[in-house]
């Protein structure tokens, strides 16, 4: 996994400056979810690994497969990672493209999990809470969970603000017993 | 039925409870991405410092060890068998503490500083980061008291000062352990802490150190950091560390501390084996590129520091004292040999060594050391008066006599000089020989290296010379108990002592009684 976030790194770049300079962001967001989607697929996965179907044909099948999805640069991008044998990393490339697009227009992606529906007005003040806190546009996601006992999880990206029941009291049980 | 222990108080529990900071802070998460033996690979924590402590699910905890563009790769101090591929790491934001003070004292604790002798927690007030820098240039001062390990050989031969790194080196089974041993029960009542270190070794020979210093009642001035050969490669890697801190605590208020790595070899190969799982390259011997560094940011941390330093440190509440941290690492060479890779850095590391070997353990000499090749860079000015001047003619005439010895051993007559010169040098080696757990007071020392520089030996057989030791002991101790405790007291040496050595040991001759 680390790796191959490594491995994707480069291309996601140069799809993104290439995206910017376009100024086509949407839609070779849309379009690499697309074919990351596909390239996740189980015989799309075979395909890929398979020593017996060359580039060519690796190429060619995931641009079918993917159709009006891709425009023509599209295309070629995946005729590009397909030479160095590298369409399994469409998933990766997709996920850090959605990052640097993120980033550049200072958005962030919020997954809150609480254990009680949160109402609109308490979703508000969360985002706005959370947008001044990160300096960002934050786009929430709620989820239900009622193993959380009260309180609610915040999770954006790598930072994570665990306002659980559940959470503090997995702290309580960690301090009595050192 | 379960036992209830000590921490188990209702108030205590009360205490906890009401004390529990659960601000609910912004915290960095990662996943884990790959476990294998004790090296976890954690995706995510983008935040993470090196050395930071990680935690696990189940309360485990980790240590950030290579900080990579996507992945964090730590090692689990601990049991790694609860952890998982998927599970999340969450960052602590602290390096890793041991407990450290008096409370320790008399104590077996692992690399964490947890107890392990099951009397109970450890108590201590304060803890303190394990990895530190050493105290610079501007805040040292040089070595000139002395650490007297009681061993004839080494006191007269290769004297160790107060902050001074000597390393102890040989083969194993060869009694390295055994100087050390002596080292701490010698410590009774001169005020030095000691803390012995034990990496890699058998649980079973811990046990025994321990019980020999609580039998010779050196344990009361103890630390005993053990990380055995059944702890996780990450605790023998950090114990030595962590001892260190322990022993830091008295060299930073104005104390003196004497530390045992015993052996770093071990260390070395558990740090390779993190390093090489770690995927860092590997060198010489396939230990990784820092090695040399590991020992030497470990052994730099024993030092003496000036008053100064030791003011500024405890808010002026100690003013005037310098504190000492002394070290003595011991490494274990493979069959003699000294030009292997840590053997290498560790002795230039280090302001000395004292030379264990083989040949000479077979032929009986113990301690074993070779006074040839052993030396201290330092500690000549930390030796005791009484000594240094009485046993310049020991190291020669050792020197000498093994020269001769193997040149004599092809020649069928000798001349007198030579012969006397041999002479004189079995009676040296065969009174450097000492049985363990029995260390000498300076007066002791003194009278016996006294009686040998000035021929007196030369009347004893040379396979009596253990009784005459002995007899010329206890001789002292009752007829002449005055002039010892004033040498002790002291450790001068003049004209009056040398008359009083003289008149005894003229008396005690003419006895015969040995």
């Amino acid at each position: 996994m680390a790796e191959l976030s490594t491995l994707a790194r480069p291309y996601a770049k140069a799809a993104f400056e290439f995206a910017e300079t376009a100024g086509d962001l949407q839609g070779w967001s849309k379009s690499l979810a697309i074919a990351g989607s596909v390239a996740q697929q189980s015989n799309v996965v075979r395909l890929l690994a398979s020593p017996s179907v060359t580039a060519d044909q690796q190429a060619q099948a995931l641009i079918e497969i993917c159709g009006d999805a891709l425009n023509d640069q599209g295309r070629n991008f995946l005729t590009v990672l397909s030479e160095n044998r590298r369409l399994q990393l469409l998933p990766d490339i997709s996920q850090q493209f959605d990052v640097l697009k993120a980033n550049r227009e200072k958005a962030v992606d919020v997954e809150v999990t609480a254990a009680h529906e949160l109402d609109a007005e308490q979703q508000q003040k969360l985002i706005d809470a959370l947008s001044t806190k990160l300096e960002r546009k934050v786009n929430m996601q709620v989820r239900l969970d009622k193993s959380l006992l009260g309180g609610a999880v915040i999770r954006a990206g790598d930072t994570v603000i665990d306002g659980s029941i559940r959470g503090r009291l997995a702290k309580l049980a960690e301090s009595l017993h050192s | 039925m379960q036992q209830l222990n000590p921490s188990e108080i209702s108030e205590i529990i009360k205490s906890r409870i009401d004390n529990l900071n659960v601000s609910s802070e912004a915290q960095n998460e990662g996943t884990i991405v790959s476990v294998s033996d004790g090296i976890i690979r954690i995706h995510g924590l983008d935040d993470v410092m090196y050395g930071e402590m990680i935690e696990f699910d189940g309360g485990v905890y980790g240590m950030a060890l290579n900080l990579e563009r996507d992945s964090v790769g730590a090692v689990v101090l601990g049991d790694y068998q609860s952890l998982a591929e998927g599970q999340k790491a969450r960052c602590t934001g602290r390096v890793l503490e041991v407990p450290v003070g008096p409370e320790l004292e008399g104590r077996v604790v692992d690399a964490l500083g947890n107890p392990i002798d099951g009397k109970g927690p450890v108590n201590a007030a304060l803890t303190d980061a394990i990895e530190k820098v050493a105290p610079g240039v501007i805040e040292r001062q040089s070595v000139d008291q002395p650490v007297q390990i009681g061993l004839k050989a080494i006191d007269a031969m290769v004297p160790i000062g107060r902050g001074q790194r000597e390393l102890i080196i040989g083969d194993r089974q060869i009694g390295k352990t055994a100087i050390a041993v002596d080292a701490i029960i010698n410590q009774k009542g001169s005020g030095i802490k000691c803390v012995y270190v034990a990496i890699g070794q058998k649980a079973a020979s811990v046990a025994a150190v321990v019980r020999k210093l609580e039998e010779h009642g050196a344990m009361e001035h103890t630390i005993v950091v053990a990380a055995t050969a059944s702890d996780p490669a990450a605790m023998q890697f950090l114990a030595p560390f962590a001892g260190c801190s322990m022993g830091e605590y008295y060299r930073d208020r104005g104390q003196d501390a004497l530390i045992i790595y015993d052996d770093l070899t071990k260390q070395a190969w558990a740090y390779r084996q993190i390093s090489l799982l770690l995927k860092r390259p590997p060198g010489r011997e396939a230990y990784p590129g820092d090695v040399f560094y590991l020992h030497s940011r470990l052994l730099e941390r024993a030092a003496r520091v000036n008053p100064t330093y030791v003011e500024k440190f405890t808010n002026g509440e100690v003013k005037g004292k310098t504190g000492s941290l002394t070290a003595l690492p011991v490494i274990e060479t493979q069959a003699g040999d000294v030009s292997a890779f840590v053997p290498t850095n560790v002795i230039s590391i280090t302001d000395g060594q004292i030379f264990l070997e083989a040949d000479m353990f077979n032929a009986g000499v113990r301690p074993a050391m070779n006074a040839g090749i052993s030396v201290s860079r330092v500690g000549g000015a930390a030796q005791t008066k009484i000594i240094k001047k009485l046993s310049g003619g020991i190291r020669t005439a050792l020197a000498q006599y093994r020269e001769l010895a193997a040149f004599s051993q092809f020649a069928s007559d000798l001349d007198e000089a030579t012969k006397a010169q041999l002479d004189h040098g079995e009676r040296v080696t065969e009174l450097m020989k000492q049985k363990q757990y029995s260390p000498q007071s300076i007066a002791e020392m003194g009278v016996m290296v006294y009686a040998a520089d000035n021929g007196y030996l030369q009347a004893v057989e040379v396979s009596k010379i253990g009784d005459f030791e002995a007899a010329l002991l206890s001789y002292m101790k009752a007829e002449h108990a005055d002039l010892m405790t004033q040498i002790n007291a002291s450790g001068d040496y003049n004209d009056d002592i040398a008359a009083g050595f003289k008149a005894a040991l003229d008396k005690f001759i003419a006895t015969q009684t040995w």
